[in-house]
This record gives C-alpha cells, sequence and structure tokens, in this order.
C-alpha cells in the first residue's frame, strides 16, 4: 500500500507532467481559458491515462518489443474514441468549446510517454496509481491556471452555466489573459511557483525517500 | 487570377495570422523541447515541413477514396489517421536511412518525435475537414487546396521555431532571476512573442 501510495504521489508534485515534466502543455494552455473546459479535459484525461495504463499493463507480456508504439497508439485511441463520443452526447456544450483537442489526446505525449516509460513494465496495480497520480497532477494544474485566467480575464468564473465567483462591476478586466499571450505568461509563473516549491521540499523527499526502496524500481 | 488570390491567401493565413504554435497551441511539445539550440531547431523545421506535406497527402486521399465514401469517417477518422501517419514516418525513416543517408542524419532523430506531434495530426484532420477547429464542419478541401495549406501551416511553424529559438540563444547570457530561470522565462518570452502575431489578426481580413 505504502508502494502504491508513493507512485501515486509522484504524479502530483515531484513528477508532474506538466511542471516538471513538460509534456502534453498544448491542451493545457489552449483549453485553460474556462474553468468548466478545464475541468472536463481533465476528467477525460484522467479516464484515457489510467484506463490505458491498466490495459497497456495487463497485456505487457503479450505485447511484442517492435510493434509497441502502434499498439499503445491503438488502445489509447480506443479510449479516446469513447470519450469522444459519449462528450459529444451529453455533454455538447463542452464538447464545442474542446472541439479539436479531445482527437488530439490520442498524441497527447503524457499518455503515450506514461503507457511506454511506466505501465509497460509494471505491475498493473502500480501501473493504475501511476495513471491516476500522473492525470490528477495534470488536471490539477490545468484548473489551476484556468480559474487564475478566466477570473482575473473576465472577472468571474461560470462553471455549466452557474456563476461561482464574481468580481464587483469596477473591475477592469485584462482581457489579454483570456488570449494566448495570456496563456504563456500566467503558465510560465505556475511553472516558476513549482520549481520554487518542489526545491524546497526535495530536502525533505530525500530523507524519506531513503525509507523506501521502490522509488529506484519505479522508474 | 482568382484562383491565384485564394491560393495565395490560403498560405499567409496558415502560416502567419493563424499560426499553429502561437495563436493556436497546437505542437507546443517539440517548441519547448528542441528550441534551446539554432541547429536542433532547423533540422526540426525541415522534418516538420516534409512529414506534414506527406501525412496530409496520405489521409487525404485515405479519407477520400477511403473512409468518407464508406461512411465511417466521423468514429473511425482519429485511429486511422494516427495510424497512417505513424505507419508513413516509419516507412519515410527507413527509406531515407538507404536512399539519403546525408538527410536521415540531420532528420533522424526528429522523424519517431513527429509521430506523436499533434500539429501534424490536427493538420491532417483539418485538412479533409476545413473549419473542424472551430466545429463549423463543412467537408471539403480540394486536393491542392489541402496540400497549399498543410505547407503554409508547415511554414508557420518552422518561422515561430525559428525565431524563438535564436530569442532563447540570446536569452542565455541575459540576467534572469534564479526563480525564473530556464523553462518559466521561456514561457514569458513565448507570451511576448505570441503578443506580436496577434498584432497579425485580421490581416487582409483573414
Amino acid at each position: 500500500m505504502r508502494e502504491w501510495l508513493s507512485v501515486f504521489r509522484r504524479g502530483l508534485a515531484v513528477d508532474n507532467p506538466l511542471t516538471v515534466l513538460m509534456i502534453g502543455l498544448c491542451a493545457t494552455l489552449a483549453v485553460s481559458t474556462k474553468v468548466e473546459g478545464a475541468f472536463f479535459m481533465g476528467m477525460a484525461v484522467i479516464f484515457v491515462l489510467s484506463m490505458s495504463s491498466a490495459i497497456v499493463s495487463t497485456l505487457r507480456s503479450l505485447i511484442p518489443e517492435q510493434v509497441r508504439i502502434p499498439v499503445f497508439i491503438v488502445i489509447i485511441a480506443s479510449f479516446v474514441t469513447i470519450v469522444d463520443l459519449t462528450m459529444k452526447a451529453f455533454l455538447p456544450g463542452v464538447y464545442t468549446f474542446l472541439g479539436v483537442w479531445i482527437p488530439l489526446i490520442v498524441v497527447n505525449c503524457v499518455i503515450l510517454g506514461r503507457a511506454e516509460a511506466f505501465a509497460y513494465h509494471q505491475p498493473v496495480r502500480l501501473a493504475l496509481a501511476d495513471g491516476l497520480g500522473m492525470s490528477l497532477g495534470f488536471s490539477l494544474v490545468i484548473v489551476v491556471l484556468a480559474a487564475i485566467r478566466e477570473l482575473f480575464g473576465s472577472g468571474e468564473i461560470v462553471f455549466l452555466g452557474i456563476r461561482l465567483i464574481a468580481f464587483p462591476e469596477w473591475y477592469p478586466a485584462p482581457g489579454i489573459l483570456l488570449l494566448f499571450p495570456g496563456a504563456f505568461i500566467v503558465f510560465g509563473f505556475i511553472i516558476a511557483l513549482a520549481k520554487w516549491y518542489n526545491g524546497r521540499t526535495s530536502t525533505r523527499l530525500v530523507q524519506t525517500d531513503a525509507h523506501c526502496t521502490i522509488e529506484e524500481g519505479g522508474r | 487570377m482568382e484562383t491565384l488570390q485564394h491560393f495565395t491567401l490560403l498560405l499567409v493565413g496558415a502560416a502567419l495570422v493563424n499560426n499553429i504554435l502561437l495563436t493556436r497551441f497546437i505542437g507546443l511539445c517539440p517548441f519547448f523541447g528542441v528550441s534551446s539550440s539554432m541547429d536542433t531547431s532547423l533540422g526540426m523545421a525541415g522534418a516538420v515541413i516534409f512529414v506534414m506535406t506527406l501525412a496530409t497527402t496520405a489521409t487525404w486521399v485515405f479519407w477520400n477514396v477511403l473512409l468518407a465514401p464508406l461512411g465511417v469517417g466521423d468514429f473511425l477518422y482519429i485511429p486511422a489517421f494516427i495510424l497512417v501517419i505513424a505507419a508513413l514516418v516509419q516507412f519515410v525513416e527507413m527509406y531515407l536511412r538507404k536512399a539519403s543517408p546525408g538527410l536521415y542524419r540531420s532528420l533522424g532523430i526528429f522523424l519517431p518525435l513527429i509521430t506523436t506531434n499533434c500539429a501534424v495530426l490536427a493538420t491532417a484532420t483539418e485538412s479533409v475537414r476545413p473549419g473542424f477547429f472551430k466545429m463549423g464542419i463543412d467537408y471539403g478541401f480540394g486536393f491542392g487546396e489541402a496540400l497549399v495549406y498543410t505547407i503554409g501551416v508547415a511554414i508557420g511553424f518552422g518561422i515561430a521555431l525559428l525565431t524563438f529559438a535564436a530569442l532563447r540563444e540570446r536569452l542565455e547570457v541575459a540576467p534572469v532571476p534564479e526563480v525564473m530561470k530556464g523553462t518559466p522565462m521561456a514561457f514569458i518570452t513565448a507570451g511576448l512573442l505570441s503578443l506580436g502575431y496577434l498584432g497579425l489578426a485580421g490581416l487582409f481580413g483573414l
């Protein structure tokens, strides 16, 4: 259980796919103009990544090494098609907003990267932990980024038609935050913050790592 | 004359006004991954122009000959396109290794990376389903239009990547606060560059 938790926790901070590994950036920056879109993008990635990690890990003894990448892609593409059609049926508004980004989850480096680097060599239980941790870490960052951009850029956060929080009328909403430059600049500051936080806690993590040797086996 | 004007607008629109990297955020992984030096960026830009053109040609034919007439395009296009692109990149790599070792050495390491570059899949999808990005789906770029559009997108990718690589090389020697060093500063630079591209919006009424 401790092993499971430590793999799970990795994705959230020390190995966060967005702020530390810097993969899967395109979708993050593009859909983070609205908390609603970012939230459902996160949900889609949680589903696709944990399911595909589990399946890849289950079939790992059957997949020949030479053709592993096409096999991974087919597994991932099946789950993405499930998300694509489900979202089109039940959440048409969100689906229109996310647009091309749903099919593009197939080529999201986070998912293929985790299948290749982790799930292909690990038992199902740990692959699932890694998938869940990584995708939750991804969702956390994307929702924080979207919340900052939507709140300060438009002065309010609207989630599925409900207004969650709003600034008073006189707040001069700087629309630039909602445009492309805003995404890059806000995300730059988020990375700097994550770097500072990881740097501050790294001494503590090194000490706890000495007690659980699986950390090394996990890579 | 009409057609020439149409194609020019398509090319400029795809390359500059709707720049794939800086105004649409597609293909950012290589943008931050390889842009730390000018040489690798040049290699990557060349490889993208080459593969993207081939990929769109293949998927356009695949869509118009197989998927659309059979009526299975709507739910099969994701796995079908990505497999066509992956197979194509694999073949190109094998062919180049035999036929042109020089080109292989300069493009080689970037080719596998390109399979998972969303820019290629996005452009291939858009060329058969124009307006997909805005969800106003209408089928039917002709082959010429699809090709010109793709070349425009690829050139835009190259221009943005090379500009950014030049900026980052200059940034190496600039005094940047300790915590902002490296990627955080690269992102803020990209933000400013993207601000510049924003100025092109509305050029020629595009």
